[in-house]
């Protein structure tokens, strides 16, 4: 295994790819050894023993780590990957049957020394899946369920299951709402960190009617956004789904001042719903964002079954104390909002410290 | 017995005569659409918010379809007929968490003579000996598919053995007593249940069941509410090696609760037909305008005998419209005289409920 430092320069390097910049922002060599020195102490704790208590400590990564990675968006994946490679452990990527070629195409304009630690593959054999130390598996709860089943004692098992945003606004609503656009429109909604609803603060008297007027700036927002960065071609039947999901809400809002309903003209580019009701739906995905009045409790009752699989809540205006005060709830990170879809590299994905997960430890003394 | 509407009557009529009384699909289309217009009015303000009406259309092609996610809108009750006449209502099957879709029905007549008449119409084996793997209806009258069966039972069988307990578990001595008694008599049993029924008794049977000559089965296809997915072919040749039935001996019927009429295919690779007070279109969802000739889109149906709720229904069926040269490849012997013929690709997947991951369930699959 080449030495950490020398991982982390070619890395870096790598990371300047415009495919993987696209996805996961700007990450430096410095940002890696931080990255490293946060999560396992020292950043060259895989490399050589470093004091830990009364004792000398040194990391092990799995030597064969295997990535279970989904089709929706390359971003889940390229974060995977981005751990296992500074982990220096070799990586074998069970591709999903569509592809992932902005994933692949990166490996294969990866640097000789870091190519050689990337195996793809697109059927996973019994013997593969055997070898492998720890398994990552990205994918919905069945797929998840089905994974666990054949994880072997001494693998470590690291799931990533379907997970939906969401956002808070409370207040500042011209400034929130291309924030709200973004964050909705990214990757076609298609991510863990895809906002499915925004909850609009009407709590004080002087806020009664946000959540409308904001439904209604976000549409503004949501076909600025789209002029610039249209969205990808819908297959028919993510058309489908959105005509489906337009039509019911158009009968529902032709016969309920609960429901309002803006959508672009002449495309399916992008739908925004209003509803009085706090439940949290799940989108039918490409650009289809609800807008709802928060409710005063936010919880379970208020929100419904979907909020346990909550992955982030962007808010608006951001502050520690604001975030802090959603701490109850089960999402596993809380983020300016604009910044839904751009987590740091030092982010927990679902409560996971994705490098000190994954290695074991070795003990001297 | 309450009418909610005359129209009622004269639809039961036509019906009956198989639209062969010298109105028209679309006049009648008209009349239904005219009267749902007026009685119903969160479908009218529906359509005027689509800016139609009766007095702005004159083809049956221009009514405004309803999603069927549009019946679970328990607030807004798809119904054309004062609430306090409701007698009978249909839900759809799903999950103990899921909303669903309920319809509702002042009377059954119309929805009863569709189910008999298009039986006739389309040339379907009168089930004799009727041996019914779907719950009886009495044990579960919110399901109009046990309601269709037990409609089928008592107009054309001479015996019925309903093989559900209430439990939802098949009973198997009395479906080997039913084939026992059909054999010894010489005539042919009728099978019917639900896809998921019949792969429950190919799992539950010891040695293939030796069926009398003459006998035939129906399926009703999808496996909504479970876990369970099977190909066609691979079920129908279940049914050959389980059963003895050739697949040109198992029909499929495809309808839902929010219909009031059926479709039928027989065998493997056929296209679907309906009776002549249905038609159907495809359309494609990227455009919302016709499928081209040959292009997969979502099925929209048009059911007169829907007078109850909407005539015009929104599917989340992907399906290809057939041509009318697509007719004698329906498998059905006698002449078709039903609407027009598709091909059923499936529930749209997209249907589902789904957070991210979108194509993950393929990963261990490939």
């Amino acid at each position: 295994m080449t030495p950490t430092h020398d991982r982390i320069q070619l890395l870096a390097k790598a990371c300047q790819d415009p495919s993987l910049i696209r996805f996961m922002g700007n990450i430096s060599a410095s940002d890696l050894s931080a990255w490293l020195d946060t999560e396992l102490g020292h950043p060259d704790a895989l490399d050589q023993f470093s004091p830990h208590g009364p004792l000398l400590s040194k990391a092990t990564a799995p030597n064969t780590l295997l990535h279970i990675v989904s089709g929706n968006t390359p971003h889940a994946a390229f974060q995977s990957l981005l751990r296992g490679i500074l982990l220096g452990s070799h990586n074998l990527i069970k591709l999903p049957s569509v592809g992932l070629p902005d994933l692949t195409d990166w490996i294969a304009r990866l640097p000789e020394t870091l190519q050689k630690m990337v195996e793809t593959c697109e059927t996973l054999t019994p013997d593969q899946q055997r070898k492998a130390d720890a398994v990552i598996a990205i994918g919905s709860d069945d797929t998840i369920a089905a994974i666990q089943q054949q994880i072997l004692p001494h693998q470590v098992f690291i799931p990533h299951g379907h997970k939906i945003s969401i956002g808070i606004i409370d207040g500042d609503l011209q400034n929130a709402a291309p924030l709200a656009a973004r964050d909705a429109s990214l990757y076609n909604q298609r991510g863990c960190l895809s906002p499915h609803a925004y909850y609009v603060d009407e709590s004080d008297p002087s806020h009664r009617g946000d959540a409308l007027k904001f439904a209604e700036s976000l549409a503004t927002e949501m076909e600025n956004f789209s002029q610039t960065n249209a969205p990808e071609p819908l297959n028919i039947s993510e058309a489908g789904a959105v005509r489906n999901l337009r039509e019911t809400t158009r009968f529902a809002a032709t016969n309920s001042d609960s429901t309002r309903l803006w959508e672009s003209t002449d495309n399916l580019d992008w739908t925004v719903i209003y509803q009085a009701s706090p439940t949290l739906n799940l989108s039918c995905l490409n650009r289809c964002i609800y807008v709802k009045p928060k409710p005063t409790e936010l919880n379970h009752h208020t929100l419904g079954n979907e909020v346990q699989h909550l992955s982030t809540i962007a808010i608006h205006p951001f502050s520690t104390a604001t975030a802090q005060q959603l701490s109850s709830l089960p999402a596993h990170r809380i983020c300016p909002l604009g910044q839904s879809q751009n987590p740091s590299i030092f982010w927990h994905q679902d409560g996971f410290a994705p490098l000190a997960s994954l290695v074991k430890w070795q003990d001297l003394g | 017995m309450l009418h909610p509407h005359p129209c009622e009557d004269h639809l039961i009529a036509a019906i009956r005569d198989r639209l062969d009384g010298g109105e028209s699909f679309n006049t009648l289309a008209m009349r239904v659409f005219r009267h749902q217009f007026q009685q119903n009015r969160p479908y009218q303000n529906y359509c005027k918010a689509l800016r139609k009406s009766p007095d702005k259309i004159n083809h049956w092609h221009e009514v405004p379809a309803v999603s069927t996610d549009v019946f679970k809108l328990h607030d807004i009750p798809v119904r054309s007929f004062p609430a306090e006449m409701t007698r009978h209502t249909f839900t759809t099957s799903g999950t103990t968490n899921e909303v669903k879709g309920e319809h509702h029905f002042p009377s059954l007549a119309l929805y009863e003579q569709s189910i008999t008449s298009a039986w006739d119409q389309l040339e379907l084996p009168r089930p004799q000996h009727a041996v019914i793997l779907t719950a009886n209806p009495r044990h579960a009258p919110q399901s109009s598919l046990s309601h269709m069966m037990g409609t089928l039972s008592q107009t054309f069988a001479s015996s019925s053995t309903w093989a559900m307990d209430t439990d939802g578990q098949l009973d198997l001595a009395a479906i080997h007593h039913a084939v026992e008694i059909a054999t010894a008599s010489g005539e042919p049993v009728a099978l019917l249940g639900t896809a998921i029924s019949f792969l429950h008794l190919f799992e539950q049977l010891e040695r293939p069941l030796t069926l009398p000559t003459g006998s035939w089965a129906m399926e009703t296809g999808g496996y909504k509410g479970t876990r369970r997915q099977m190909q066609k072919t691979e079920l129908y040749a279940l049914f050959k090696e389980k059963l003895g039935l050739p697949s040109n001996a198992v029909i499929n019927e495809y309808s839902m609760t929010e219909l009031s009429s059926q479709f039928y295919t027989r065998g493997i690779g056929h296209s679907h037909v309906g009776p002549s007070w249905t038609r159907t279109r495809v359309i494609n969802p990227i455009t919302d305008a016709d499928a081209l000739p040959g292009e997969p889109g979502h099925l929209v149906i048009y059911d007169l005998a829907n007078l109850h709720s909407v005539m015009a229904i929104r599917t989340q069926d992907i399906a290809i419209a057939g041509s009318p040269e697509d007719a004698p490849s329906t498998g059905f012997t006698g002449s078709r005289e039903g609407g027009e013929t598709f091909t059923l690709i499936g529930r749209d997947p997209s249907a589902l409920p789904r957070g991210c991951s979108r194509a993950a369930d393929d990963t261990l699959q490939s």
